[in-house]
């Protein structure tokens, strides 16, 4: 236990990494979502086949193999990214795709009377995207949102293997220092679970906050 | 003329729903679409401006013609002005449910007007005391009743200060004691002057309010007259069955 007091600052320092790669992920991955759901939704063949196919790769193969052709395998071609870096732009990458299937089906879930409405007042296509079906397709995707955020802070530990000292890292580090295990592998498990939770706590009152507004 | 079609076709898939439709509707007109269940009065209501597209033919609303030869882009832009000019109600009303009675009302002022907010919010005022809802202006859709829901999105068609008002069965989907409120915002319109396409099943309000009803079955137009001569002796036998199976009920 004193162990654990003694370094606190240390892991509080690969937690804070933890969460500002999961933030910076989620951020980019939710431009990366929006854009890709509005390529699957409105766009022209080429462009709604490649936004598929982006889709199906991301989804169909693991964040752990994407994580290391970001950081190592592109070095083959001249593009040598930093640990944190890399770890930014696969996460993005790969939260981009599931956020993208959340916002499709939020935006599908929004019924069409809701589009010919707008249009039948005047609305341009994309004024009654952003007016009408946004506003409406976000509430529908918040919890899902929600979800995958928490998802995120879990999956950011893969990059612990590209030398980013997240909080898994910083535990690892720890213990190659000290010859402990138990100690230090339970004191991050414990800063996890209080971060999901304490974000899941958060996430619920957005929701309940949401659901009162209409 | 206020609208007229001319070989006005649709097609969905390889089923043709309208079949060269010419028709006209005059300024200040009330004209009753009449017809019995898949005749095409939906189809025709949304072809007018321009919420299904076209297969054949042509569209003119106000003076604004949209043609389905013409390139996609000029469609679209003539079809925007049209849907200025024509306000449409629907069915299942389909307000915004994240915006107030107000809101609803405005959303088009704001977005497509660009008018300020202040102006808006004045004009939306006095249109909602139009359909006597002045004190609902800060509620939400889902805690109004459909009356109230059907008058709001009247008054949201009529913000635009349309020239037309497309009503497609404005009043089918709301409970019987809640129908005249509605109907009655109608006659008001009607009285003022407004150009207005009515699909409905309403007889009575056919009989007292059109000028004209428009008998549809099978995508075409099979007769239009006077309602006071449609419902005493209609011309057609399509039509003569349509109303007998209407008085069974
Ligand atoms: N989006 C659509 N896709 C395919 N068929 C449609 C569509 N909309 C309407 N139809 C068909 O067109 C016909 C006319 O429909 P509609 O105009 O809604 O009739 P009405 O309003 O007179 O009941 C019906 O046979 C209906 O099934
Ligand atoms: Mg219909």
């Amino acid at each position: 236990m004193n162990l654990l007091w003694d370094n606190g600052l240390f892991l509080l320092k690969g937690a804070y990494y933890t969460l500002l790669i999961t933030v910076v992920a989620m951020f980019f991955g939710l431009l990366i979502g929006i854009v890709v759901a509005l390529a699957r939704l409105k766009g022209n063949l080429p462009v709604r086949w490649l936004a598929r196919a982006y889709v199906s790769v991301v989804r169909g193969t693991p964040a752990f193999v994407q994580i290391l052709i970001v950081y190592y395998g592109l070095v083959d071609y001249g593009i040598t990214l930093g640990p944190l870096t890399a770890a930014y732009v696969a996460l993005s990458i790969n939260v981009g795709a599931y956020l993208s299937e959340t916002f499709r089906g939020a935006i599908l879930a929004i019924p069409k009377g809701q589009t010919e409405a707008a249009y039948a007042t005047g609305m341009t296509p994309w004024q009654a995207l952003r007016r009408i079906i946004f506003p409406q397709a976000a509430r529908v995707a918040i919890a899902p949102m929600g979800n995958t955020f928490i998802g995120m802070l879990k999956e950011t530990s893969l990059v612990s293997v590209i030398t980013v000292t997240e909080l898994l890292r910083s535990a690892q580090l720890l213990v190659a220092q000290y010859y402990v295990y138990m100690p230090f592998y339970l004191g991050v498990a414990a800063m996890y679970w209080v971060m999901s939770t304490l974000f899941s706590a958060i996430l619920e009152a957005i929701e309940k906050r949401l659901s009162k507004v209409y | 003329m206020m609208i007229q079609t001319n070989g006005l076709s649709k097609s969905f898939g390889g089923t043709e729903v309208l079949k060269t439709i010419d028709l006209q509707v005059a300024a200040k007109e009330i004209v009753v679409l009449l017809g019995p269940s898949g005749s095409g009065k939906s189809t025709l209501l949304r072809c007018l401006n321009g919420l299904e597209e076209l297969s054949g033919g042509s569209v003119e609303v106000n003076g604004v013609r949209v043609a389905s030869d013409m390139p996609a882009r000029k469609k679209s832009a003539g079809f925007r002005e049209i849907r200025r000019n024509a306000g449409m109600v629907f069915q299942q009303f389909n307000l915004y449910p994240h915006k107030t009675a107000l809101g609803n009302v405005i959303e088009s002022l704001l977005t497509v007007k660009k008018l300020p907010r202040a102006e808006a919010e004045r004009i939306g005022y006095r249109l909602l005391e139009r359909v006597g809802l002045a004190a609902k202006k800060d509620e939400y859709p889902s805690r109004l009743s459909g009356g109230q829901q059907q008058r709001v999105a009247i008054a949201r068609a009529l913000a635009m200060e349309p020239s037309v008002m497309l009503f497609d069965e404005p009043t089918s989907a709301l409970d019987p004691e809640l129908v005249g409120e509605v109907l009655e915002v109608m006659r008001q319109l009607a009285q003022e002057g407004m150009t207005m396409v009515v699909v409905t099943h309403e007889m009575k309000f056919a009989r007292q309010v059109a000028n004209r009803v428009v008998f549809m079955d099978g995508g075409i137009i099979v007769e239009e007259q006077e309602p006071e001569s449609f419902f005493r002796s209609p011309e057609s036998d399509r039509a003569r069955k349509f109303l007998n199976q209407l008085s069974e009920h």
